[in-house]
């Protein structure tokens, strides 16, 4: 990208800026970082409101700009110690690498299913978190971030969050504990106790899971139960908690569900950024810009609005003054087919010359595929 | 049994506000610090018994003694006496919880924030709590029977047993002696205690550095090694998979008991028996699964096994620990 673009660019973020829904509660105690050639140039920034934070965002328009999950009495105070910390939200980010610099797009449904997953059994389901507590913003890029705003969780500290963590991404997991053996008064035979379908965690999970691959793909468990009889029977015992109802050894059957408690976690929480565990990490700003892309970190609309939600779609900066434009660019490099604004894109080739919606144009541009044809 | 309120209660937890109340008219004397001496040399000994304390005055000194004692601590700045201290004083607090009518209990636990109730349904027999999660993760001690993901978790309350309730308390009290305060213009007479404490210390041993170079190991060895040069209690699984880590490298049984002369309960008699006792048994080196499932890995190396990490160029190690 030359300067020439640069500077076009930077327009029209900062008229994206001047509109922009900037909800960012605690703002005066937050840190912030902006970055123009990387992500973050320079941090240890704080704003007294939301209207001095936009209007730095519309006269000095960084690519990148994002906030501390944590909240300080000094935000600007360096070094970090002198910040006084008083507490952290707890953030999960969450997305898909894949091949090639367009590979993760087709993937971010994917994201979104672990998403539902995050939100709906662990954050609200296990750990109890009112959705009103929850921020969930698409990340401007390849996946999502949610932000957990309870009071309660405020205080927790680093290695806590990591319980977290390891919880949701099930390390550690033994589903094999979820078994004892037990006799019953009656018969002298040995029953397998095990999860309830009604129970909740990842017990309940793993016992639903089960009785719904036996509904859907009995064969991935055992060739026994594609017979119906023995399937119902089976399913009849489980609902009940006792697993015996079969003739598989029980440490047969419970090695062949390794399947089902291996689908349990929430695989696509990117740890090694550490979010959720480092407590000096910065955070892209809900509803700011991605300066690779030119999507926006767009805050869905509550829980009910993830499935709708299509981030190529609805991420995209459509400001009045906008609305109407195109652009017309250049290809520099073969480029794949893709579904972008909601519509079927390219694939396209190298000196391929071609005319866009103003955003689409912008993200092809933006992600080092193309150059604008200034006319 | 002693009710809150009462001076023995405030003599068996002497972190309580009441007592703080209690001692409002006591002025610190020369016997107090004495007293605080002791109570932070017998932490040093592993000492958790208690003292049989009959007279008014007596109770009352002995209550002094450890706010005292935090004072001495907060001059001295010494992470292994912290850390000794609190972990003594918390289970000393424990064993006193044990023989409290449940009320009582209820008090003390309330003191950090923990209020476990019943679970709704379960039957008293079957002796089920529920706390809520964020006071859960505050409190649970770092092993694996209390990692979240083999806990029973329901819309943020976390299932516990009573028994496992008294272990939290104790794991929170910890923390909270662990935060000295930190004391201004400190009284000469408080200085000179803190330096006769000093003074008892066995010299720092540096040996122990020079045979076992941090940086030589993979991130989580390497963590557990700093945790114990800070004098900080490591879990148990974490001291077992050091040791299986450092005798299938061959290092003496000598230089491993030095590793955890850091460990604030220390005792070089425990610990020789038990890393021999590794050593016999043979145990293997757990797998960065298993690692993983104490709770302890801390990067993602992506080689099996920790002791892989010997195996790896020079600048992967560096990518990897960045
Ligand atoms: S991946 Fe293995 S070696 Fe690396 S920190 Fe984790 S457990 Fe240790």
């Amino acid at each position: 990208m030359n300067e020439q673009e640069r500077q076009l660019i930077t327009k029209i973020f900062s008229e994206y800026y001047a509109e922009a829904e900037l909800d960012i509660p605690g703002i005066e105690h937050r840190e912030f970082g902006i970055g123009n050639y990387k992500k973050i140039d320079a941090r240890h920034l704080s704003f007294g409101s939301v209207s001095d934070f936009r209007r730095y965002l519309t006269t000095n328009t960084p690519f990148f700009v994002s906030h501390s999950t944590s909240y300080y009495d000094f935000p600007g105070a360096t070094p970090i110690q002198k910040k006084q910390w008083k507490g952290a939200d707890v953030v999960f980010d969450l997305d898909i690498h894949a091949e090639g610099k367009y590979g993760a797009y087709a993937l971010l449904d994917r994201v979104k299913a672990d998403l539902v997953r995050l939100v709906d059994d662990f954050l609200i389901g296990d750990f109890g978190v009112d959705e009103k507590d929850l921020i969930i913003d698409f990340s401007g890029n390849r996946g999502y971030h949610v932000h957990i705003r309870d009071k309660r969780f405020l205080p927790i500290g680093a290695e806590e969050r990591r319980e977290l963590v390891d919880y949701i991404m099930g390390h550690g997991l033994d589903y094999s504990k979820f078994f004892s053996d037990s006799y019953s008064a009656d018969s002298r035979k040995a029953r397998l106790v095990g999860p309830r379908p009604e129970e909740g965690g990842y017990r309940g999970r793993f016992a639903r899971g089960v009785i719904k691959l036996l509904e859907t793909d009995p064969k991935s468990i055992s060739r026994l139960f594609s017979d119906p009889g023995k399937r119902e029977f089976f399913i009849s015992g489980v609902k009940e908690g006792n697993w015996s109802k079969t003739s598989l050894k029980f440490d047969d059957l419970v090695s062949r569900l390794k399947i089902v408690a291996d689908g349990l976690a929430v695989q696509s929480v990117d740890t090694d950024a550490g979010v959720t565990q480092d407590l000096s990490k910065l955070i892209r700003v809900p509803n700011t810009i991605h300066g690779e892309t030119g999507l926006i970190a767009k805050v869905i609309d509550g829980r009910g609005a993830i499935e709708k939600f299509e981030p190529l779609r609805d991420a995209l900066i459509e400001t009045k003054t906008i609305a109407n434009e195109t652009m017309m660019i250049l290809f520099t490099e073969d480029v794949p087919a893709l579904v972008l604004g909601g519509e079927n894109m390219g694939p396209f080739k190298k000196d391929e010359r071609r005319e866009f919606r103003l955003p689409i144009s912008m993200f092809y541009v933006l992600k080092g595929s193309a150059s604008i044809v200034i006319r | 049994m002693a009710e809150q309120g009462s001076l023995d209660f405030a003599v068996r937890y002497p972190f309580s506000p009441s007592a703080k109340d209690a001692i409002t008219d006591i002025a610190v004397n020369e016997r107090i610090i004495i007293l605080a001496r002791n109570r932070i040399m017998k932490s040093l000994m592993n000492d958790s018994s208690g003292r049989m304390l009959i007279h008014e005055a007596d109770k009352k000194e002995d209550i002094a003694s450890f706010a005292v004692a935090r004072m001495i601590l907060g001059i001295l700045r010494n992470n292994y006496l912290t850390n000794t201290f609190a972990v003594n004083e918390s289970k000393m607090m424990h064993h006193f919880l044990n023989r409290e009518d449940e009320a009582t209990a209820l008090e003390v636990s309330t003191i950090f924030g923990i209020v476990p109730k019943p679970k709704a349904g379960a039957k008293p027999v079957e002796d089920i709590l529920e706390l809520d999660l964020p006071s859960y993760l505050r409190c649970c001690p770092r092993s694996p029977a209390y990692r979240l993901i083999n806990r029973r978790l329901v819309h943020g309350m976390v299932e516990i047993k009573s028994d496992e309730w008294k272990r939290l308390v104790e794991e929170a009290a910890r923390k909270h002696i662990e935060r000295i305060p930190i004391v201004k213009d400190p009284p000469e007479e408080l200085k000179e205690a803190g330096k006769k404490i000093l003074e008892t210390l066995p010299k720092t041993d540096n040996s122990k550095l020079e045979a076992i170079k941090v940086e030589d190991h993979p991130p989580c060895v390497a963590k557990l090694l700093d945790n114990l040069a800070k004098h900080e209690n490591l879990p148990h699984q974490a001291r077992w998979f050091l040791a299986a880590y450092f005798l299938s490298l061959n290092t003496s049984e000598a230089d491993i008991v030095k590793i955890f002369s850091g460990a604030p309960d220390y005792s070089e008699k425990v610990t020789s028996y038990q890393v021999a006792h590794i050593k016999k048994k043979g145990y293997s080196v757990p797998s960065c699964a298993t690692v993983l499932g104490y709770g302890l890995c801390v990067a993602d190396c992506r080689i099996g096994s920790p002791l892989a990490w010997h195996r790896l160029g020079r600048q992967r190690k560096e990518e990897i620990r960045k």
